[in-house]
């Protein structure tokens, strides 16, 4: 036995007494993600590429306020709040169904991972239905996307967002497709597992956005 | 009924999130209170990279990242409006 396999071995051995998988039981047969990388290693490049373009964004939106502190104190002020929130329970609810589907798909229980899945698409779909009436809020309201630089920023980060939450749901109706032809199942889910780790991914960029454009002034 | 670590992770997710609506709509601009949102946004990614994406226990590098993504921005949100004179100044051209 190599010192790596013992180092591993010994790693499950410590996590079979600490690590509870989701909330859903004690990992002893399929500790799958304890020093690895969850999903596969092209998902993650997504990930960071993808994470790495919304940092631009921030970084641009710091500049802007910057130099234009009176629009950006204002500015959150004339944005509908409710539906930035409503927009922020779909998508940690979403994320939650999404990690709910992949604890199911773990103990053998497809029917209830497709189920977890098309709550969180609901949810996608819910986001979508939220900011199409949050942007007609807008133009009722005068905002549009040239009236000032934070409505600029605020224009330019929620609609990147809304394509990235619309093409991941996407995914999550893909993922579901793939357990129902049995693609996806208890032994082989790591397709799952990637769509899951890049939804969560949509998520947390919102975590950011949400107080920089309704909340910080 | 018993609440596992999902379901506690996402009631925590909601409260802080409402408690962030109620400041939007309540509190008037104050470094305090930007210091408590870039918290509350650090603890909120924590809590998601930790919970949701189960990456407390993955690969190291991955973890390291994904956690310092949460650190940074947080940090930068609350320098940048502590020091947004001197941030515009040096970004002048």
């Amino acid at each position: 036995m190599t010192v790596s396999q013992a180092t591993n071995e010994r790693l499950v051995s410590q996590a079979e007494d600490v690590f509870y998988l989701n909330g859903s039981g004690n990992v002893t047969s399929e500790p799958e993600t304890i020093k690895k990388i969850p999903g596969n290693k092209a998902v993650w490049v997504g990930i960071f590429a993808e994470l790495s373009e919304f940092a631009v964004f921030f970084i641009a939106y710091f500049i802007a306020k910057a130099h234009n502190p009176i629009e950006f104190e204002q500015g959150p002020l004339a944005l509908n709040t409710l539906a930035g929130t409503l927009n922020t329970f779909a998508l940690i609810t979403s994320s939650y169904f999404v990690a709910k589907a992949l604890a199911a798909i773990r103990v053998d229980d497809p029917q209830k991972s497709i189920r977890c899945l098309s709550y969180a698409v609901s949810c996608g779909a819910l986001y979508l239905l939220i900011k199409f009436w949050e942007y007609h809020w807008n133009v009722d309201h005068g905002i549009h996307a040239d009236t000032n630089s934070f409505f600029s920023m605020y224009y330019y980060m929620t609609f990147n967002h809304l394509i990235h939450v619309s093409w991941a749901s996407l995914s999550l109706l893909w993922a579901i497709s793939q357990i129902k032809v049995g693609n996806y199942n208890k032994e082989r889910h790591v397709g799952l597992t990637a769509i899951a780790c890049y939804w969560h991914m949509v998520d947390l960029a919102w975590v950011i956005i949400f107080p920089l454009l309704y909340v910080l002034r | 009924m018993t609440l596992d670590k999902l379901d506690i992770t996402w009631l925590t997710l909601i409260v802080i999130t409402m408690a962030n609506a109620l400041v939007a709509e309540t509190a008037e601009p104050h470094l305090l209170i930007t210091a408590i949102i870039c918290f509350s946004i650090a603890y909120k990614g924590r809590r998601i990279i930790d919970n949701f994406m189960e990456l407390a226990h993955a690969n190291e590098t991955i973890k390291k990242l994904m956690r310092a993504y949460f650190y940074i921005f947080p940090a930068l949100i609350f320098l940048t409006d502590a020091f947004s004179t001197q941030l515009a100044a040096i970004t002048t051209l």
